[in-house]
């Protein structure tokens, strides 16, 4: 199951929901959130009924959004792309952070936390292999459904702070990196949220300094981080190698 | 697992298709296999016998016919009958890069029939028992992704064994292993399962291959069962 592409695809949604709350003036959170969670209802028996992967149901769904969100930027009152809001959405805003937003923040980490601890086990056999777990009796569809609708709350919620074309680097990227120098899915999930917590620190710090974008140089120092765990990973991986005699190489 | 119950699976005249065929992938099958045996299904490529497997744990609905597993009926009672079965599906390689460990692995097989998938001490137990039944408890902390096509049969092997099922299918589950290990496989552990008051059906292309205990052969080509042989009886269809 391509988790990744869902949530590419989750991204995209908020995305084109937030672009249309410029439309009709209201919060991007009210009609993102609604797009994504919507999103996350319909994706999987959209696969399910056509007959499709569900990956390329996410990126059918996901070119659809694509057009929305220029098609509703296009139609939003003022000058488009140039406008605050606009940029809010596209590319996040470090002042959109309140005490209110953080209390979100942290609410929905523990509840997602929560959901994957109790579920650990069924959860673990669905991303092995759904076909076997489902051959076991764990429902796969009521699990890939839950996982779809919270990392949409998520990522609508993560939205304000790296825009909408940025927020999916800082889901992929992250992760990405944790592959590198990690081999367990625990310490997987474990270090790719220290690796995004790293990297918001250094893109908040730089954002400040030199007046750049936040979610740019969020992303900015994730890829940093991923580059340097792919040099940390090679040399690893050279010396263990190395370690090896010829003979059994 | 209903009392007084005499056969493990009953099919009547299914027929199922696969999403977009028009062709059935198996038509009119008709079969009993008892409680506490071993029904080899065998046959070419294509001849439905993974598809065979599928519909009885419901995984693919039948469009004609009926099916009753241990006593329940299939599609309707699907989600409760899998807890009580066990499968090892045909393709089973995972890549290097799989973030499982064997341990992991099999443990999962456990983690469907927990309340909320939850494990305890005594099923890493279990988990322990499976693996060293096979004779890989030293892999218990590889990542599977790393291990041979033959280590990679076991673990799944393992992985349906440590559900302690009453119904246990297996599709072409020697494909990788060598000869040592199919020998004990066949001729002691799976003696010793059906013994235990597990009932196996087992596919395999492989026609000359039969094991030491083998109650029933079933042959199919082209979707259609075309031939059944009792071992009991030794009368063929």
């Amino acid at each position: 199951m391509k988790l990744s592409t869902i949530a590419f695809t989750m991204a995209h949604a908020a995305l084109a929901g937030s672009a249309m709350s410029l439309i009709f003036e209201i919060d991007p959170i009210l009609l993102g959130g609604l797009f994504a969670i919507l999103t996350a209802f319909i994706m999987g028996p959209f696969s399910d009924y056509l007959r499709i992967p569900l990956d390329s149901a996410s990126m059918t769904l996901f070119s659809i959004y694509n057009a929305l969100t220029f098609i509703f930027l296009m139609m939003a009152p003022g000058p488009t792309l140039a406008s605050e809001k606009v940029g809010q959405i596209l590319w996040g805003s470090v002042l959109a952070i309140t005490p209110t937003y953080l209390l979100i923040l942290f609410t929905l980490t523990s509840i997602y936390v929560s959901i994957l601890y109790v579920f650990w086990g069924r959860i673990c056999s669905i991303l092995f292999d759904p076909k076997l777990a489902e051959a076991e009796g764990v429902n796969v569809k009521r699990y890939t459904y839950l996982l779809t609708a919270l990392a949409g709350i998520v990522i609508v919620f993560t939205l304000r702070i790296t825009g909408g074309f940025l927020v999916f680097s800082l889901l992929f990227i992250p992760s990405a990196s944790s592959l590198q120098i990690s081999e367990s899915l625990k310490k997987q999930i474990l270090t790719s949220s220290i690796i995004g917590a790293m990297a918001s620190i250094f893109g908040v710090s730089l954002s400040f300094s030199f007046n750049l974008p936040v979610g740019s140089c969020i992303v900015i120092g994730a890829a940093a981080i991923f580059l340097a765990a792919a040099l940390l990973s090679a040399l690893f991986r050279r010396r263990i190698v190395e370690a090896i005699p010829l003979e059994q190489r | 697992m209903r009392r007084g119950m005499s056969y493990a699976v009953e099919m009547r005249e299914v027929s199922a298709y696969y999403f977009g065929e028009k062709k059935p992938a198996i038509i009119d099958v008709t079969l009993t296999i008892p409680i506490n045996s071993l029904t080899l299904i065998v046959g070419p490529n294509g001849a439905g016998k993974t598809t065979l497997l599928e519909t009885i744990l419901g995984l693919l609905e039948p469009r004609r016919g009926n099916i009753r597993v241990l006593g329940h009926d299939i599609p309707r009672e699907a989600a409760k009958i899998r807890k009580l079965c066990s499968y090892l599906p045909q393709d089973f390689m995972k890549p290097p890069g799989e973030p499982f460990s064997v341990k992991d692995v099999v443990a999962m097989g456990i983690a469907s029939n927990r309340e909320f998938g939850k494990l305890g001490n005594e099923d890493w137990k279990l988990v322990e028992e499976a693996l060293t039944m096979l004779g890989i408890a030293e892999l218990a902390d590889r990542p599977i992704g790393r291990l041979s096509g033959g280590q990679q049969q076991k673990v799944m092997l393992a992985r349906a064994l440590v559900r302690k099922p009453k119904l246990l299918l297996l599709d072409e589950p020697f494909s990788a292993l060598d000869e040592d290990s199919r020998r004990f496989i066949s001729t002691s552990l799976l003696p010793k399962l059906i013994d235990s008051g597990c009932t196996v059906i087992m596919v395999s292309h492989d026609a000359s291959f039969t094991p030491p205990r083998c109650d029933l052969t079933i042959r199919m080509e082209e979707g259609r069962i075309v031939g059944v042989v009792s071992h009991d009886l030794r009368s063929s269809t």
